[in-house]
């Protein structure tokens, strides 16, 4: 059923397949036959019920002569014989003339549509037989003449270049006919039968004060054959002033312009009357424009290079080869690269703002981490008052008591000179004390923006340890700094550092402070290793759960009922701002172990900083 | 026989410590310093008047343990803390196991003079009472256990009668007793045998 369905459609469009058989006056790559075509083979498309197949001949009218049209007009019958066209075009005149000519061994019941064919000479094979219709071309030399003359007023001669054929020559009375109108106004020369040579040293001496005018030509004066484009081209190449011409394939050559139907057109309107007659209309129902309109065509390089000015070329001019302005030619790529740019200073504003943002939350981080830093000292500060005040009152009680002693020995009288002198240096050793202490705290408590120093780290351990000793006492934990060996000089802020590591050892403390005697120990260990120096607090308390273990140096965690959970937080931050890292893991035994690593400034490299 | 006090000075900061020790020689007191509660409790203190001069911190033994432990050594010799920060907790602790004073470092000296003087009169008084119960002893020493029965049960306010039943002894028996106890103590009457019983239930209570 299917396969029937298939068959039969297949065979409804076989039999719908409409033949146009166009034939052309002249050879193939003639400019005004590829636009017809163009014009024929965009209008004559495909219905879904109807399939179009166009044959294109080329006559090569240069040979007609009656035994040359016999044996074509032979040649088609018979290659056309099974295909029979179901429209015939012809071309232009000298097709359109065959075509009538031999109409009567020639299909003599296809409808023939003509196409480019000047209404004069249609004039003269009226009335047409039936069956050949058409819009004919009327070409107007006047209009563009007359429109060469607006833009050059001041011009004094009109020179008229043509050919020697039959067709040249049949240009040549037609344009005959037009100029003396212009006679009142500019001087008409006519370069008629020429060598193309002499044509060109003419039109060459010529200067602003002429106009050229031609239609073209298929052949010179010596007898070189060529294409009326060709020939202009030639022509307007030479000129020394500018060239008109009504062919619309002159646009491009050099020629200003002219007033002319365009042959794509014209293929354009044959094709529209073929598909009527396709469509089962009688050749003489059909309503036809009398003429193809004309319109004034031109190539604006050239009008410019004449200085004619923009605003002088009429509103209804076809303008060809505008050299399209920067946005014209480049509206997408302008547009693309606008785009690009647009989103590029987008992008970058975005990231500048970005930028700014992050930089503001960077300086508010840092103030914010040195805010966080300043009140965890002072809360370390405030946990360190018992120790810190015992550090202070040791020296000051024992300056006191000195003083008091010394005034009794005075007040006894006696020679004892010697009890003195060590009685007061003994005060001045114990304010000095005194002060020492104080200039530690201050320099822990101070609020002072990050440094970055170079220091000897083992110092900054020994000045930690005498600072918590006391607090070791109070706490009755024993702190045991294990000094380093190497010197280890690091770059960095002592006090921020000296901090963290406060933070660790009171952290220690705590994790024994639960803890029997035996264990109540906190062990501070350097050790350099290459490059870094590290140095770890071990504490022999009950150690971390192994849960808490991976977010302890995270801000806000803490398993202390009054922590703010800042310190280890805090503490890694410092850390890593100079480049180092801190690593909490569990002791082998007991206890938690806090290992800080740092970058260590190489002993060589320090004695150049120092050179 | 009075002895000059002898001042006990317990800091492990040297520089404190014979501050304090310079200080105190140069107002008339004779001074040992020890660095540690070890050492102090290593020295063979000779009972004499006197006073420790005790820092609350200490490495090793804290003050408050060598309070302790002299409490419980019945070692009555007073103690003032001096101590570089005195926080409220602690100070109540020595304060309730007897501690004469708690003074901070820096220590005003008058402070410092005051504590010790009251120290040394807490140490005077102790010394005499346990001088006169010592004595006490030393008289009922002489008492043969029966007696020393009888006066207990005098002591503890029982009548003749009721002591002959007590101890199953006659009446005449208890009597006789008491009047070679009475001899033997070197007291007249019934009142003043009533009055030496109360301050030796005062001194050994």
């Amino acid at each position: 059923m299917v396969l029937c369905l298939m068959l039969g459609t297949t065979t409804v469009f076989a039999e719908d397949v409409r033949r146009v058989l166009v034939i052309y006056s002249n050879g193939r790559l003639v400019g005004g036959n590829v636009d017809v075509e163009q014009g024929l083979s965009s209008t004559l498309v495909d219905a879904p019920n109807r399939r179009i197949q166009i044959y294109s001949e080329f006559l090569e009218s240069e040979f007609a002569d009656p035994s040359y049209e016999a044996t074509v007009t032979t040649y088609l019958r018979e290659k056309y014989a099974r295909n029979r066209p179901d429209v015939i075009v012809a071309v232009a005149r000298p097709s359109l003339g065959f075509v009538l000519r031999q109409r009567a061994r020639l299909f003599p019941e296809v409808p023939v549509v003509h196409a480019a064919v000047f209404n004069f000479y249609l004039d003269s094979l009226r009335p047409l037989p039936a069956g050949v219709v058409g819009v004919p071309v009327e070409y107007d030399p006047a209009g563009t003449i007359e429109q060469a003359l607006r833009w050059h007023p001041s011009a004094e001669r009109l020179v008229m270049v043509v050919g020697t054929t039959s067709r040249d020559l049949e240009w040549e009375r037609m344009l005959k006919a037009v100029t003396p109108r212009f006679e009142n106004r500019v001087k008409i020369e006519y370069l008629s039968g020429m060598p193309s040579a002499a044509v060109l040293a003419r039109v060459a001496a010529l200067g602003r004060e002429s106009i050229v005018f031609t239609p073209g030509y298929y052949q010179s004066g010596d007898a070189v054959r060529t294409t009326p484009r060709a020939s202009a081209e030639a022509i307007a190449r030479a000129s020394g002033a500018p060239v008109y011409g009504f062919l619309s394939t002159f646009i491009g050559t050099g020629v200003v312009g002219g007033r002319s139907p365009h042959f794509v057109e014209m293929g354009v309107q044959a094709g529209q009357i073929v598909e009527r007659l396709l469509d089962g209309a009688s050749p003489a129902s059909l309503q036809l424009a009398s003429v193809m309109p004309n319109r004034l065509r031109v190539d604006l390089r050239q009008t410019r290079r004449w200085g004619i000015a923009d605003r002088d070329i009429p509103d209804d001019a076809v303008v060809q080869f505008k050299e399209p302005t920067f946005w014209e030619a480049y509206r997408r790529i302008a547009l693309s690269i606008a785009c690009v740019i647009l989103l590029q200073a987008a992008l970058i504003g975005a990231l500048l703002l970005e930028r700014r943002r992050r930089r503001k939350a960077e300086l508010a981080v840092q103030l914010q981490r040195s805010q966080v830093a300043h009140a965890s000292r002072l809360a370390i500060a405030g946990e360190l008052t018992a120790s810190i005040a015992h550090e202070i009152n040791q020296p000051l009680g024992a300056i006191l008591a000195s003083a008091d002693a010394a005034e009794m020995i005075l007040k006894a009288g006696g020679d004892r000179r010697e009890d003195l002198t060590r009685i007061i240096s003994r005060i001045r050793r114990d304010d000095l004390r005194a002060s020492d202490v104080i200039r530690k705290l201050r320099a822990l408590l101070a609020k002072h923006e990050p440094e970055r120093e170079r220091f000897d780290l083992g110092l900054m351990i020994n000045d930690v340890a005498k600072l918590l000793e006391a607090e070791g006492h109070r706490r009755e934990v024993a702190l045991e700094v294990r000094p380093l060996q190497a010197d280890a000089m690091v770059v960095g802020d002592p006090v921020q550092l000296q901090q963290v590591l406060i933070n660790l050892i009171l952290n220690a403390m705590e994790a024994v402070a639960d803890m029997p005697p035996d264990r109540r120990s906190v062990v501070v260990d350097t050790a350099r290793d290459g490059n870094s120096v590290s140095v770890s607090v071990r504490d022999r308390g009950q150690g971390i759960a192994a849960d808490n273990l991976p977010k302890i140096f995270e801000s806000f965690f803490s398993t202390k009922q009054k922590g703010m959970g800042l310190g280890l937080s805090i503490a890694r931050t410092i850390v890593e701002a100079h480049g180092g890292r801190i690593q909490a893991e569990n002791g082998l035994v007991h206890g938690a172990v806090f290992r800080i690593e740092l970058p260590a400034v190489t002993t060589r490299s320090s004695s150049m900083v120092a050179a | 026989m009075t002895q000059p006090a002898l001042i006990h000075v317990v800091d492990d900061d040297a520089s404190f410590r014979d501050s304090l020790l310079d200080l105190l020689q140069a107002v008339g007191f004779e001074v040992r310093g020890y660095a540690s509660t070890g050492d102090f409790l290593l020295d063979a203190t000779p009972d004499r008047p006197g006073c420790v001069l005790l820092d609350m911190r200490l490495p090793g033994p804290s003050g408050l343990d060598l309070q302790a432990a002299l409490l419980r050594q019945e070692r009555t010799i007073p103690i003032i803390f001096l101590t570089g920060h005195a926080d409220v907790a602690t100070g109540i602790r020595a304060m309730k196991a007897g501690a004469v004073d708690f003074l901070e470092k820096p220590v005003q000296r008058d402070a410092l003079m005051e504590a010790i003087g009251r120290a040394l009169e807490r140490d005077a008084g102790e010394r005499s009472a346990r001088a006169e119960r010592r004595r006490q002893q030393e008289r009922l020493g002489v008492l043969t256990v029966r007696e020393r029965e009888v006066f207990a049960l005098i002591v503890a306010g029982r009548l003749n009668k009721q002591i002959a039943d007590d101890l199953s002894i006659s009446l005449r028996t208890v009597k006789a007793y008491r009047a070679h106890l009475m001899e033997k103590l070197g007291v007249a009457t019934a009142a003043e045998l009533g009055r030496l019983a109360g301050e030796l239930r005062d001194t050994t209570g």
